[in-house]
């Protein structure tokens, strides 16, 4: 692909990536914008693109208590509680993920192999066909409408592919190190601890990027599991503006914002660690 | 001292081997038998029927649902690796600004469902969504359309969506490919005269073909798994025009508590999904676990 820069090639590069970059950016940047418009403003033809007169109205809504009478959900609690969510099942999800990575790239026993495929595979299960049986699940063990069946949940979902990527990356540490700290009186925990984990640490890194990322998103399973509003989370919080049949969009665009925002800061300040998670777990499913 | 790191090993592993058990094979498990009892309002009366298949099979529904499903499959593999081809080959050229799209295009990948969800709703939407909006107002069609409320428009718009939505990763992964051609190949066929075209077609793409079939079988998996996008969207609707069976099992077991019906949707469910791993697995057959880990 050595090509000299012709101005017609490099047009055409251009405008391709232009149209591409559009094609990304604007359902996303369309609803941002829409977060700071009126009501009267997204109503009127024909469509405006910038907000006419910019307004923090729909966010200060979300945040207030005078616009709970039934119609929003209490935003602050939807927030808190993802972030309770997804922060602890990340903490579980690394914790038993890298005893687990360690034990897979590091110990031989039989029927390793075969089990750490089968985890692999678990994943490719987790569909719509395990909604009813895990709403029964959960009803069974009187977890179903509390966020701590929903952290065991997302962290058995997540700890297959949290597992695979820290093993991955602890096979390639040499076992060298280890056996000399291993010589020098280290126990085998002590030298996990100490010397291979601080080298996995992009790995580790990852792998919470990755967790925390999916459990932030997940919708099914907590829309099913989830009743009391006091439990529900910020995607749930985000759907039922469908059930509102209005056209205050403002409201989808100033929860949506909220709902992208930590996503969007984990994707750009961890692009490295992201995409490299993002093409190992393409491989993976 | 090697039955000790055995035992440590199994002890290490355990937490992770009962998660998956009790939250994805136990489910697989109860679901399956589930579907092979007589379930009346939540109470089950009886096992050993295959009354839950038949229901399903006369649901005038069903045959509805089994079409859409191939449509969104189907089609939106064969779309979502077509266009990710195209996409990724453009992505594979040496610039700055390749570059630095290779960043961005993740970006539809990483944003949740229901933000993806919401907002082609709304740019659908059949009175003020910008889509039907600047088609009218350029002249292109004569009134704004209902794009999500046509029975026959709605499938193919669901597609589109989940095509934005899955296609980056697609298109990355045939992009990283694309660049691992070695360059010698590519500048031997130069010498013989080959042109751009003939280039791709005799040089890069017989050496992406594992990534090319890999990727597609995974796209099955994935576009088979999503469940969030349709249901917000249309909710199976309009009169179930959208409806495919993610969203179906959802309706059938949280809005009609209809679990029999469910719980038979969700094995034929399982059984297609069993179908495309093992595929996958084919495909896969000589990088699995093991090996990839090395």
């Amino acid at each position: 692909m050595n090509e000299q820069p012709r101005p017609l090639y490099w047009l055409f590069l251009s405008l391709v990536g232009l149209v591409i970059s559009i094609y990304v950016l604007f359902p996303v940047f369309w609803l941002f914008l829409a977060s700071f418009k009126t009501e009267a403003e997204l109503a009127q033809l024909p469509i405006t693109f910038w907000p006419q007169a910019a307004t923090l109205d729909a966010y200060t809504a979300l945040f207030s208590d005078t616009h709970q009478k039934g119609q929003l959900l209490d935003w602050p609690q939807l927030i808190g509680n993802s972030f309770f969510v997804a922060i602890s099942s990340t903490v579980l999800v690394l914790f038993f993920g890298t005893l687990a990575g360690y034990a897979f790239a590091r110990l031989s026993f039989p029927g390793r192999d075969l089990i750490l495929g089968g985890l692999l595979i678990s994943r490719m299960f987790q569909g719509a066909a395990l909604l009813l049986p895990t709403y029964r699940l959960m009803s069974m063990l009187g977890l179903q409408d509390s966020l701590i069946g929903l952290v065991l949940l997302y962290s058995a979902f997540g700890l297959p592919f949290a597992t695979w990527i820290i093993a991955s990356s602890l096979r390639e540490i040499p076992k060298e190190l280890e056996e000399s700290a291993m010589i020098d009186g280290a126990t085998r925990l002590q030298s996990m601890v100490k010397v291979v984990l601080p080298l996995a640490t992009p790995a580790l890194i990852t792998a919470s990027m990755w967790h925390f990322v999916g459990a932030w998103s997940e919708f099914a399973f907590a829309s099913i599991l989830l009743e009391s509003n006091e439990h529900k989370t910020v995607t749930i919080g985000l759907a039922s503006f469908v059930e509102l049949f209005t056209l205050e969009f403002q409201y989808v665009g100033a929860a949506a914002t909220i709902v992208a925002l930590p996503i969007m800061l984990v994707f750009f300040f961890g692009q490295r660690y992201f995409t490299r998670g993002l093409l190992a777990g393409a491989v993976k499913g | 001292m090697l039955r000790s790191d055995r035992l440590l090993a199994y002890a290490m592993i355990l937490p992770v081997v009962i998660a998956v058990l009790a939250f994805v094979v136990g489910p697989t498990y109860n679901v399956a038998t589930l579907s092979l009892t007589q379930v009346v309002m939540g109470q089950e009366r009886g096992f050993g029927t295959l009354g839950n298949f038949r229901a399903l099979a006369a649901d005038p529904v069903f045959g509805l649902v089994l079409q859409n499903t191939a449509i969104w499959i189907l089609g939106g593999t064969l779309l979502c690796v077509t266009v990710g081809l195209g996409v990724g080959t453009f992505l594979a050229i040496d610039s700055r600004m390749t570059g630095w799209l290779r960043a961005l295009i993740l970006l539809p990948w990483v944003l949740p469902d229901v933000v993806t969800a919401m907002a082609w709703k709304w740019m659908l939407h059949g009175q003020v969504g910008i889509i039907g909006q600047t088609l009218e107002s350029s002249g292109i069609t004569e009134d704004t359309i209902s794009f999500l409320g046509d029975p026959d428009l709605v499938m193919w718009m669901l597609v589109i969506v989940l095509i934005w939505r899955k296609m980056p990763l697609v298109a990355l992964i045939l992009c990283a490919a694309i660049r691992s051609v070695p360059d010698d190949q590519l500048e031997a066929a130069r010498m013989d005269g080959a042109n751009a075209v003939e280039r791709f077609r005799f040089v890069t793409l017989p050496n992406i073909a594992f990534s090319l079939t890999a990727v597609t079988v995974i796209s099955m998996i994935w576009i088979t798994a999503e469940f969030a996008l349709p249901w917000i969207m249309t909710g199976g609707g309009p009169a179930n025009s959208s409806q495919i069976m993610a969203t179906y099992i959802y309706q059938q077991s949280f809005e009609f508590f209809n679990w029999g019906v469910a719980s038979a949707m969700s094995v034929v469910n399982l059984f297609m999904l069993a179908s495309i791993v093992a595929l996958y697995l084919y495909v896969n057959r000589r990088s699995w676990a093991s090996e990839e880990l090395k």
